[in-house]
């Protein structure tokens, strides 16, 4: 298969190579990768938890959110870096491996969520910003939640299942 | 003494169970793993105000009451699934450097935490209300940032060292 002769050419190029034989820097990128997602995860559960009115539900979404957002993004480009140099590193393994394919399954429905609530839900924010939410809002909250939860579950069982 | 500790545990009827769990392990984990982004996002915006390196319209003694039930409530999640992976894997966790060093950590990171919430408490502007304070304040953040990493970083390490 074309794909999986790309993923070996991928992970015998020098940096992946050295990644997976060197004895500290697997689990060094691997501690950046879980600090970035840690903060990427607990930032945006505490946006889904306001959306849902579980917390903050006194203060303006968008005051929370700007709060919020540049550090999810800036932890999430750093996850994402360190992610693709521990893939690199065991490309075919990871390529076949069923909890990776749900982890980035759920990546790119997370993606398609925030952007579905950015151009439908936030259109409105001004009349629900300082409120509870609309329904429609509080869907999207919800779908992130537990995308998000099954992103750090399908990435945790990635471990014990290569 | 620890090393027969570990074995007696590791050998007990509740251990045995969770061992042969293949799902036991993993789960209690993503546990762990969403309590410390819990409280690690709780602990950072607290510390980022300390330094002033967030800007918000809300004080720092609201964020902090907003954010106590959480920071303590995620402690104890961890606490309890610190505990089940510990009866599952006692030497993985106890004879572990790793595992100790971030059990201090915790520690150091707890009593920061209570000294800032303590303070704010009495008087909702001490750490703003003098220029000592303020430098107080802002090591206790710098400190709770670095404590936090430390914290992630040893918690990987255990499967490692």
């Amino acid at each position: 298969m074309a794909i999986e002769r790309f993923l070996a050419w991928l992970q015998d190029l020098p940096l992946p190579t050295q990644i997976r034989e060197s004895a500290w820097m697997f689990p060094t990128v691997e501690t950046v990768h879980v600090f970035a997602l840690v903060l990427v995860v607990g930032s945006i559960l505490t946006v889904d938890l306001r959306l849902l009115g579980f917390t903050n539900r006194e203060r303006p979404f968008s005051q929370l959110a700007r709060e919020m957002l540049p550090w999810t993004w800036s932890a999430f480009v750093l996850a994402a870096i360190a992610g693709a140099l521990m893939f690199t590193s065991k490309a075919v393994i990871y390529f076949h491996n069923i909890p990776f394919r749900i982890k980035m399954l759920c990546l790119a429905l997370a993606g398609l969520n925030m952007l579905m609530f950015h151009w439908i839900g936030v259109r409105h924010l001004p009349s629900w910003d300082a409120s509870a939410p609309p329904p429609r809002a509080r869907f999207a909250g919800g779908v992130s939640l537990v995308l998000w939860t099954t992103i750090v579950a399908t990435g945790r069982w990635i471990g014990f299942t290569t | 003494m620890i090393e027969e500790f570990c074995d007696w545990l590791s050998a007990t009827r509740l251990s045995l169970m969770f061992q042969t769990a293949d799902w036991f392990v993993p789960t209690v984990q993503t546990v762990h793993i969403i309590a410390i982004a819990i409280l690690l996002i709780s602990v950072y915006v607290i510390s980022l105000k300390l330094l002033g390196w967030i800007r918000s319209v809300q004080p720092l003694a609201a964020t902090v009451a907003k954010s106590t039930p959480w920071i303590w409530t995620a402690l104890c999640v961890l606490l309890v699934t610190g505990i089940l992976l510990t009866i599952t894997e006692p030497a993985r966790e106890l004879l572990n450097w790793a595992f100790r060093l971030k059990m201090l950590m915790v520690l150091v990171l707890a009593g920061c935490v209570a000294l800032i919430q303590w303070r704010l408490r009495a008087d909702p502007e001490y750490w703003s209300e003098s220029a000592g304070h303020r430098w107080t304040g802002r090591t206790l953040g710098a400190v709770v940032l670095v404590i936090g990493a430390c914290i992630v970083t040893a918690g990987r390490w255990i499967a490692y060292v």
